[in-house]
């Protein structure tokens, strides 16, 4: 599905002395099979934007588009159903006895039968490699568990789009590395993925676009190679290096991720 | 009489009620007083629970701890006056209403006299950064500001000792930076045990302890942990990609602190040297 | 965010209310909302009526702020009025109609309690929109401090309400998180019956009450890591002091509840 947001504007506490404009005109896209990433700090206005991809918070002005249909057309069920919005710290939204009837809770929102549901549950909780989990108490899991099982709740909604708020934060090495996969697993399956992160290095990675947000504003969106070449204060430590390199003279292109920059680099090593 | 060690530990161990397996298994290490020492390892390893039983919050199950010379367990008022700990989420550590209060609370616990307690108050806000702030709500702070507050709230006590449990994991990019640097100008000046999944942040501790299942597997320099990927991989930990790059490229020699190191190092050692102005 | 003001909130400005120590408004409050009960005349009812009218004029709330604060117990001011001016039997009979009878005397006690009730929740919100609330935990913690001796925990109830007052806004801000989070995952909280409602809301009150005893926890750890330990041996950061202003302001207090006992 193609998720495009145009001219987004948000004004919180309009009219009154704390009036603040949070988005000043975002517009972004993100189509199938492809992972849109979105780097911002804090006050650059991304927990705003991504409420307004399934309509939670209500633009000012501009519109949402889902295949070029407008959103606020939609119904707002069949909006977030297509739309799955994963908040940063999930798991604080964890409530049901068992992992199972947790994420059956988005599918059985939806009415589906019981057999279909089951589906939906098992395919979820295999997706994020949690499926061992299934008649554990969420509450009695692993801060990285956790983070799984919550993010499978909305994977059971079988979303077109997943948006995921700094997914990876707090977490240990290993879990992040786990939720890296799981972002690339859902983008081969055709899933269109918005990941909203301030940690460039890891965003690099797996980003097929990139979004820098700032103040409210889209600074640069482009392809990773375009946008970190242009935004050095924004770059990873790979385009760093070969950014310094290059500001030397050499000519060694513009790598983004880790293996292509080592590649590159390498071929250095060797003359 | 030499001075006691800072902190020293032996043959600690300690199984949580109800829990077969236990979450530390004879663990021991000594810390000189302005040591700065870091502790990584994957989660359950045990890094919390042994901070928690080195101020005294947890009972060790048997093995000793010594803090400055005293017993956590039967002396828990002398060891949390030397000693102060940030943890994961400030959020839950503030306890007063107001910045300014919540930075008193602690002397207000050592029952400090109140002209006193002014003084310390405005010079731990000022120490961590945050004068102007007094009289803020803390939930109106961000993340950063909130660890800082806390940390003003320990500086205020004037503890010999830092125990730092993963103070930066729930913070952004720009809350890390904040309280990083607030750390690095307290080193030497305090003996300090830091906590965290992130190596960068450890690069130039005096040492490394690592703990895996309950145990502490090793105890090194930061250069001897970075060099051995074996010793990294075992134990779930992710060295920061610059210095992947330079491993990768076999510079483990040099450890890069910036990409412009990088970038020199690999200049310096390319045979296309040549090519360039 | 704009919080609606409601019953109860403080209102920061500067004014001599705001500047008197919480214990002799603590006190001052007692007085009369225990006096009040002892006013059994209209006249009286009208003198406390001039003298809290007098200080919320002195307190610089402004008059329609204070009536919002107030909005919250209108109802119940409004029921008390309607139940006794309907099933009293007193005095003449003012309207008839079928059953319904309306009698003077119920008129007359109606309008008197619903004033003795408004007059007693304007005493009270005069107190906590001229008190900062941490101040008033201390005044409380203070005023309480002699029943200590009969082993009432007033170190420890100033406390909690202390915790209270921090945590209150983290756990608002929690439960919107949650409720936002919810609905992204297709609840809705607006259809339905009460019952279905209730049921609604069960995914947000289990979260928000597993979070705060989390919170809870770490906040124990905080404390007691922070060498708390009880009341005992601490002192304060935050000092009252009991001036002569205070001492008048009691007295004054006492001198008009005399009066409108008397009248």
């Amino acid at each position: 599905m193609r998720l495009e947001l145009r001219h987004i504007r948000h004004v919180y506490s309009p009219g009154t002395p704390f009036q603040v404009e949070a988005l000043r005109g975002v517009s972004l896209s993100v189509g199938p099979g492809e992972v849109l990433g979105i780097i911002g700090g804090t006050g650059s206005g991304k927990s705003t934007l991504v409420q307004h991809m399934n309509l939670l918070l209500e633009p000012a002005g501009g519109k949402v588009l889902v295949d070029a249909v407008d959103a606020t057309t939609l119904k707002k069920s069949e909006l977030r159903r297509r739309v799955g919005l994963v908040f940063q710290f999930p798991e604080a939204a964890l409530f049901a006895p068992t992992v199972w009837e947790d994420v059956a809770f988005a599918p059985r929102r939806l009415g589906l039968e019981e057999a279909e549901i089951g589906d939906r549950v098992r395919e979820s909780l295999a997706l994020v490699g949690a499926d061992h989990l299934k008649d554990r108490s969420p509450f009695a899991l692993s801060g990285g568990e956790q983070r799984r099982v919550a993010i499978a709740g909305v994977l059971a909604m079988g979303p077109e789009v997943l948006v995921l708020d700094e997914p990876t934060s707090g977490l240990d090495p290993a879990s992040r590395q786990d939720l890296l996969r799981l972002i690339r697993t859902l983008r081969d399956t055709g899933t269109s993925v918005v990941l909203v992160s301030h940690d460039t290095d890891e965003i690099a990675e797996v980003a097929d676009r990139i979004c820098i947000l700032e103040k409210g504003e889209v600074r640069a969106i482009g392809s990773p190679s375009e946008v970190f070449y242009a935004n050095p204060d924004f770059a990873p430590a790979t385009v760093s290096t070969v950014a310094a390199l290059n500001e030397t003279g050499w000519d060694i292109g513009h790598p983004v991720r880790f293996r292509e920059t080592l590649r590159a680099l390498a071929g250095l090593m060797e003359g | 009489m030499p001075d006691p060690a800072s902190i020293s530990c032996e043959d600690l161990s300690y199984a949580y009620p109800g829990e077969a397996e236990p979450a530390l298994s004879g663990v021991g290490f000594e810390v000189r007083a302005g040591e700065y020492v870091g502790v990584v390892g994957p989660n359950g390893g045990g890094k919390s629970t042994l901070l928690r039983l080195l101020n005294g919050l947890l009972a060790a199950g048997s093995g000793t701890v010594r803090i400055a010379g005293h017993d956590p367990t039967t002396e828990p008022f002398e060891v949390r006056q030397r000693v102060g700990m940030l943890f994961q989420n400030p959020e839950n550590g503030l306890v007063a209403p107001f910045v300014e209060d919540d930075v008193a609370f602690g002397l207000e616990n050592l029952g400090v006299p109140r002209g006193e307690m002014r003084a310390r108050v405005r010079g731990a806000i000022e120490a961590v950064g945050l004068a102007g702030y007094e009289r803020r709500e803390p939930h109106t702070l961000s993340g950063g500001e909130k660890q800082r507050v806390a940390l003003a709230g320990l500086l205020a006590l004037e503890p010999e000792i830092l125990l730092l449990d993963e103070p930066t994991s729930m913070l952004d990019a720009a809350g890390r930076r904040e309280v990083l640097d607030r750390l690095r100008g307290l080193r030497r000046e305090k003996t300090i045990l830091h906590v965290t999944h992130h190596l960068e942040e450890l690069l130039d501790a005096d040492r490394i302890l690592v703990m895996n299942g309950g145990e502490l597997v090793a105890d090194v320099y930061p250069a001897q942990l970075i060099s051995d990927p074996d010793l990294l991989a075992r134990n779930y930990l992710v060295l920061p990609p610059l210095l992947r790059l330079a491993s990768g490229l076999g510079l483990e020699a040099k450890k890069p602190r910036t990409p412009e190191d990088l970038a020199r190092e690999i200049q310096h050692r390319s045979p296309r040297r040549t090519e360039a102005r | 965010m704009s919080v609606a003001r409601s019953f109860g909130q403080f209102y920061p400005v500067a004014s001599p209310l705001h500047a008197l120590d919480p214990r002799a408004k603590i006190l001052s409050t007692a007085v009369l909302l225990l006096g009040l009960f002892f006013v059994d005349s209209a006249a009286g009812l009208g003198l406390v009526a001039v003298a809290v009218v007098a200080l919320v004029a002195v307190s610089r709330v402004p008059p329609l702020t204070f009536l919002r604060l107030l909005r919250p117990v209108a109802f119940i001011v409004a029921l008390t009025v309607f139940f006794q001016v309907l099933f009293s039997r007193e005095g003449e009979t003012l309207f008839a109609w079928g059953i319904l009878e309306i009698h003077e005397g119920g008129v007359r006690l109606g309008l008197f309690l619903g004033g003795r009730i408004l007059l007693l929740v304007s005493a009270a919100a005069l107190l906590t929109a001229t008190t900062a609330p941490l101040a008033l935990a201390d005044g409380l913690e203070d005023l309480l401090s002699p029943l200590k001796k009969l082993r009432f925990p007033a170190h420890e109830v100033a406390m909690m309400m202390t915790i209270a007052l921090r945590f209150i806004p983290t756990l608002y801000e929690e439960s919107q998180k949650i409720t936002k989070a919810q609905a992204a995952r297709g609840a809705d909280f607006a259809e339905g019956g009460p019952l279905s409602r209730i049921r609604t809301t069960i995914p947000i009150l289990i979260p928000l009450t597993v979070g705060a005893f989390r919170r809870a926890d770490e906040l124990a750890e905080a404390m007691e890591s922070r060498g708390y330990r009880g009341g005992e041996g601490r002192t304060r950061y935050r000092e009252l002091r009991f001036r002569q202003r205070d001492a008048i302001a009691l007295a004054a207090t006492a001198l008009v509840l005399a009066g409108a006992i008397l009248l």
